[in-house]
């Protein structure tokens, strides 16, 4: 069982109570090792499971999310740093351990540190300040209402001062209070400011720690080959050449499970990676690939197409569409298409799992540290207490990273090797195995009506659902629709989904649904104020209400001047999207270079109400447009049943050079925060064709495209 | 196997493997330097990017054998304390978001420099377009070298 006395610990009482810190030092773990150099050796005493404060006046905030580059390693602490009252430079930031109990959800998806913490970690702060000023209130033998807390110290109207070190020994003895008073947002001194990442100079010097770095005592190092088609298994294997490498010590049959569908490989197992890696390349295996490697890229656009025809399940809908349809002098449809993509985080995947024989241990990158803690004591059988948690900094996550898959390889590697082993994957792995960004067939209809106006509007996703991959259920559920705005004021408006189910296992991918869908639907939309004759984002502005809509719209036509002169060879696009409840809009500027058309600017402006660090939400946008950018230049091809990009050679990422200027105006918002890893993403495809067609006269409406044979 | 002998950073250290292992798991797995990332195997992506006799070199297509004899340099060597001009930029304009690739963008930018130490933007971008970075930071990356330039 684990070893109770590593706790750091010791839990006083129920959820918000008291956690008393052991003073002594004990051995630094790999997680603490990430923020070693600003640890601190004087006794620290816990007011609550984000805040420990040491008699030395030192301030330590356990930041309990995963940092996988959104900023929020920084950003949390910056939240409860506020309301605490301390300045947030000279705060020490250590992950947490990975508890549920304590912490909540701790999975890193959807943008939702941010929001959904909000409150939580406002009141954290604001729990320990009030504790904190009863202190001194109680040493000075006054009320609470005369002491102010301020910059790590609480003061009276006479000028006496005690800081919280002197204070919070007291301070632990108190009762939490049920309701602390939070602060006026106009009294924010910390967010809405930004502040510099600590984590920044551990990235500039090699010294930071990811998951591929876990280094444990006696661990061996597991390749695995697996059939490049999806679900192919093992109908035979020779292992006598690979056994023959030195280093190598075993093969052994794995499989990990992904939606419902178990997927097995063969793993060679080694003192060394490398020798592991000439291990696999010595593998003879049979696969039996059950038909699927029959199947390739025409097949499926074949079937998308010939399903877009059927009814589909309807997901929205308001008014009559078919009446709508049927009585248009003409009916107006378009169809998009975009490809499968994959995640590639520079870090490939990989684990380091220790089953042993009453305990486990798991170091890595993940975005879901609790997940894998429940995924292994439910595996093997143990109490998710005796399951120790190790989650690092993440080298990108994108979504790839909330699987359990590779963890459950490593897992069971090291249950059958009887050791610690660090499982890792290929950049062809990563790339060839998936779980991918579904690729997606958008088909719209409308009719306009006399005034020009949008009478009626049908959109049909037809796409594999991720919810929704596995058994028999063919009806197609809502998380198809991600990404389409059902705003626009349209009468007939009806969005349904063809859910279409395939070998290929998909997951979720930067912006998931918003990623594909608004693709078809502003570029649609641009379609009809075309056909309408009217300015496309005027278009757009009489069909909405939505004051946030309308705030970023008309925000974003100022900053480009949207209603000016183009210049000869420019053509500019917009889009506008809603996720996870950023509003935001886009202007794609795009220049006719011979016989390049190259895009030079994308400027966006965002209402994602209260922006905790400006500086981070304009490094999250650029980085979501720039993974945007890239999915429009760059897809995946199916043939036989497989990927055929294997690497960043035949799936070319982004690079410098193709990086156009990006301008992010973040609008002032006094609403609570939204979340801002994926604004800018879902707008830059549909932007972008948008401003090709106003360049060209010619619509983009298949993803990839190369921009150079428009013209 | 081979008892090999590298200088990595001024430091010697001699290690039993296979002279074909590529440089990047000599340095990772056996000399225990981990600011060398491992990004695509194949040279493209620049994540590996250490010195070999003071020129940047694709540690993870490079044979451990090869560079016996003479000097590397990690990350882990690119200055004392964080305070290469490049790596001082870096901080400055927060380019790193995960920070994965940041060990092989920086090694890379600080050679450049050296060899160009005024560059203009398309020279910037075609030597910076070999080191590949999925968060995006490449805005952040072009202002870090143009304030590196100017100090």
């Amino acid at each position: 069982m684990k070893n109770t006395s590593r706790r750091r610990f010791i839990k006083l009482s129920s959820l918000t109570g008291m956690y008393l810190v052991v003073g002594c030092r004990e051995s630094a773990t790999e997680v603490e090792e990430i923020t070693a150099t600003l640890s601190t050796d004087a006794p620290s005493i816990g007011l609550n499971q984000f805040i420990s404060i040491g008699q030395d006046n030192s301030v330590t905030l356990f930041n309990h999310r995963a940092e996988m580059g959104q900023g929020t390693y920084q950003s949390i602490p910056m939240i409860i740093a506020e309301e605490l009252e301390v300045d947030i430079n000279k705060v020490i930031i250590k992950q947490s351990e990975a508890n549920r109990e304590l912490y909540g959800s701790q999975m890193v998806v959807g943008s939702r540190s941010i929001q959904t913490e909000f409150e939580k970690l406002r009141t954290m702060g604001a729990t320990a300040r009030e504790m904190l000023k009863q202190a001194a209130a109680k040493k000075w033998e006054i009320g609470i209402e005369d002491c102010t807390a301020a910059n790590g110290s609480v003061t009276n109207k006479v000028g006496d001062s005690l800081s919280y070190g002197e204070l919070v020994e007291a301070a632990s003895q108190l009762a939490v209070p049920e309701n602390p008073t939070l602060k006026d947002p106009a009294d924010f001194k910390i967010i809405g400011t930004s502040v510099p990442r600590m984590d920044v100079p551990m990235k500039t010097n090699g010294a930071a720690k990811y998951g591929i770095d876990a280094n444990v005592p006696g661990m061996l190092y597991a390749s695995i080959e697996r059939s490049p088609v999806f679900l192919g298994t093992i109908t035979s294997y020779n292992d006598s050449e690979a056994m023959k490498v030195p280093g190598v010590k075993h093969v052994f049959k794995t499989s990990r499970e992904m939606f419902g569908k178990h997927r097995e490989g063969l793993a060679v197992l080694a003192d060394n990676y490398w020798a592991a890696t000439q291990g696999r390349k010595a593998l003879k295996i049979d696969w039996d690939n059950k038909g699927l490697d029959k199947i390739s890229e025409a097949e499926i656009w074949e079937d998308s197409y010939k399903m877009s025809k059927t009814e589909g399940d309807e997901l929205f809908g308001k008014g009559n569409i078919k009446k709508a349809l049927a009585r248009g002098k003409e009916v107006i449809e378009a169809a998009y298409e975009t490809p499968y993509q994959a995640h590639v985080p520079m870090e490939p995947m990989n684990a380091t799992v220790s089953i042993e024989k009453d305990r486990a241990e798991f170091w890595g990158s993940t975005q879901n540290p609790n997940g894998m803690k429940s995924f292994i004591a439910e595996k093997y059988g143990c109490d998710e207490s005796a399951v120790k948690i190790n989650y690092t900094f993440l080298g990108g996550g994108f979504g790839r990273r909330s699987r359990s898959d590779f963890v459950e390889e490593a897992a069971d590697l090291s249950f059958q090797a009887g050791k610690p082993v660090k499982v890792i994957w290929s950049r062809e792995d990563d790339q060839t195995q998936g779980p991918f960004r579904a690729c997606s067939l958008n088909v719209c209809k409308a009719v306009l009506s006399k005034d020009g106006k949008v009478d009626a509007l049908e959109h049909k996703v037809i796409a594999q659902e991720i919810r929704n991959q596995d058994g028999d259920n063919m009806k197609a559920g809502r998380q198809l629709m991600g990404g389409i705005t059902t705003d626009y004021l349209i009468p007939n408006l009806s969005v349904k989904g063809v859910l279409r189910k395939r070998h290929v296992p998909i997951s979720y991918w930067r912006a998931v649904y918003h990623s594909t869908n608004p693709f078809a639907h502003e570029c649609f939309i641009d379609e009809l104020a075309h056909r309408a004759e009217t300015d496309p984002l005027t278009f757009r502005l009489d069909m909405l209400e939505n004051p946030r809509y309308r705030r970023v719209l008309t925000e974003v036509a100022k900053a480009t001047d949207w209603y000016g002169p183009r210049e000869a060879g420019v053509g500019k696009g917009v889009a506008m999207v809603e996720r996870s409840g950023a509003h935001f809009a886009m202007v794609v500027e795009v220049r006719e270079e011979g016989k390049q058309i190259i895009p030079t600017k994308i400027t966006t402006v965002l209402d994602l109400g209260i922006c905790i660090n400006p500086d981070t939400v304009r490094a999250q946008t650029e980085g979501s447009i720039i993974m945007g950018l890239g999915a429009v230049y760059t897809g995946l091809t199916l043939k036989h049943g497989a990927m055929v990009e294997q690497n960043f050679d035949t799936y070319p990422i982004l690079t410098i050079g193709q990086c156009p200027e990006i301008e992010t105006i973040i609008l002032d918002s006094d609403a609570p925060p939204d979340g801002a890893g994926e604004s800018g993403l879902p707008t830059v495809a549909p932007a972008l064709a948008n401003a090709v067609f106003e360049l060209t006269g010619k619509r983009v409406r298949k993803l990839p495209i190369d921009l150079s044979t428009i013209i | 196997m081979a008892n090999i002998k590298l200088s990595i950073n001024g430091k010697s250290s001699t290690i039993d493997v296979d002279p074909q292992m590529p440089l990047l798991w000599a340095i990772r797995d056996f000399v225990g330097l981990t600011g060398t990332k491992f990004g695509c195997g194949i040279a493209k992506c620049g994540a590996c990017t250490v010195y070999i006799n003071g020129q940047p070199a694709r540690s993870c297509v490079l044979t451990t054998g090869a560079t016996e004899g003479k000097e590397i340099t990690t990350i882990e060597g690119l200055s004392e304390n964080n305070d290469h001009p490049v790596q001082k930029a870096w901080i400055a304009e927060q380019v790193p978001q995960c920070g994965y690739c940041q060990s092989g963008q920086i090694m890379n930018a600080a050679a450049f420099l050296e060899d160009n130490p005024n560059p203009t933007d398309k020279e910037i971008d075609t030597a910076m377009s070999t080191v590949l970075c999925r968060c995006g930071c490449y805005p952040r990356i072009k202002k870090a070298i143009k304030i590196s330039i100017n100090s």
